[in-house]
């Protein structure tokens, strides 16, 4: 059995990293909560604004826009795809980061040449070390996303789309379902596709509104889709920065959780160790002093 | 008088939901009016001071930031970036964004930069526009 110092030593260094990891839960969920309010004020933007797109492509069925232009004439070899990742700027997570870096691998592995946008400290160097061509200007952090940053990124984005440096877009990031459960995903953002706004059938005999675009069908596409990446985008950050809040506050919830527990163990096994050395010292007492008495 | 369902939504909050008389909103091309029971339209709204008359004779000015405005069977919906009221602008936080900006176009920067730092020197001016003749900022 241990000594008893070294119970002591051991059960006060779990006891040190119990208060950290549980300063950490606290951090996670205070910083979940405004993120699930962000969140909360931003659903009606991002629903309202998938709902128009895909109204005004079923009144017009024939726009022609270089937003939805597949490019099918690129075969899949030479096709340029870039994805963002957004992954957190440190481990400590749980499985958070791995789902999106495992999501990653598997567009890496397909045809075509890749390159990354990645947001976040832990995929970038992740991403670095395993040598894929990583956008070095694109330096954005996950914390505390804002309308700016995902105009930023949307610009670059956009930019490069339509220059023809980029044939598709993806972002890769994680998608709160519900209060406890948050999955990883992988969404198409460029070209906008058009069965994906498709959802609704209509029936044929019901009567169609007109509607007329002002001043152009082009103009309003113009000014509806990069807002609708832009809103997307920033939908996915706060999103992606909620899961891992919530991801950070389950590892460090679990982690006290087991330190506690640890604690216990240790602590019958101390109590148990001490109760012997006391029990071998009145023993030892006993017999001295019968010794003495003969 | 008539009055028309409007439905303001920013990328932060839902701004106004209810009834409006009359509105009026920056389009590429000039200013465009909305009265109730207007044609159904898809129009593209640029950043700029759009002004509403919820109640009769009371107009409240709104600085919007880009987006559209859709009508469809007398129901306005205005899909923006940004919707704020006078009162609600910060007035020197817009005119750090404005210096900010202005210092930048200085710069040499790409064509997508100086686009980017375009718009957003727009909409600090627009929110500098709104602002600056009330009179609670000075």
């Amino acid at each position: 059995m241990a000594n008893i110092r070294e119970i002591q030593s051991r059960i006060n260094s779990v006891r040190d990293t119990m208060k950290i990891t549980n300063a950490m839960y606290m951090i996670s969920s205070s910083k979940m909560t405004q993120a699930k309010k962000k969140l909360m004020d931003t659903e009606p933007y991002f629903y309202a604004l998938q709902g128009e797109i895909s109204r005004i492509l079923r009144h017009l069925p024939e726009l022609e826009h270089p937003f939805f232009d597949k490019r099918g004439k690129i075969p899949a070899e030479e096709r340029k795809i870039g994805s963002i990742v957004v992954t957190a700027d440190k481990g400590l997570a749980g499985a958070y980061n791995h789902n999106v870096v495992k999501l990653e691998e598997e567009i890496l592995s397909r045809p075509g040449s890749h390159k990354l946008f990645v947001v976040g400290e832990l995929g970038r160097h992740y991403f670095a070390k395993r040598g894929v061509e990583i956008d070095t200007n694109f330096q954005y952090t996950v914390q505390k996303p804002t309308m700016h940053r995902a105009r930023d990124i949307a610009g670059a984005l956009l930019e490069q789309f339509q220059s023809g440096d980029l044939d598709e877009i993806y972002i890769v990031y994680t998608r709160m379902e519900n209060s406890v459960q948050s999955e990883a995903e992988v969404m198409k953002l460029l070209p906008l596709e058009r069965s994906s706004f498709n959802e609704m059938k209509m029936p044929l005999n019901v009567y169609r509104e007109e509607i007329d675009l002002y001043p152009s069908a082009e103009a309003v596409m113009d000014s509806i889709v990069p807002n609708y990446v832009t809103g997307m985008i920033y939908g996915c950050l706060v999103q992606a920065y909620a899961s891992e809040h919530n991801a950070r506050m389950m590892a460090m919830k679990s982690a006290t959780d087991s330190a506690e527990s640890l604690i216990h163990d240790l602590s019958v096994i101390y109590n148990r160790v001490r109760q012997a050395a006391i029990t071998q010292e009145i023993t030892e007492v006993c017999g001295g002093a019968r010794a003495q008495q003969k | 008088m008539d009055t028309f369902g409007l439905k303001i939504i920013a990328s932060d909050k839902v701004f106004y939901d209810g009834r409006c008389r009359k509105m009026v909103i920056p389009a590429p091309d000039g200013e465009k009016g909305i009265l109730p029971n207007h044609e159904n339209m898809v129009i593209a709204v640029t950043v700029g001071i759009g002004r509403m008359e919820a109640e009769e004779g009371k107009w409240q000015e709104v600085a919007l930031g880009g987006g559209f405005a859709e009508i469809v069977n007398n129901r306005v919906t205005l899909i923006v970036d940004t919707a704020e009221r006078p009162e609600d602008i910060d007035i020197r936080h817009a005119r750090e964004q404005r210096e900010h900006a202005e210092e930048k176009l200085r710069q040499k920067q790409s064509t997508q930069e100086y686009y980017h730092t375009q718009a957003s020197l727009a909409r600090a001016m627009n929110r500098l526009r709104l602002a600056q003749d009330k009179k609670w900022n000075l």
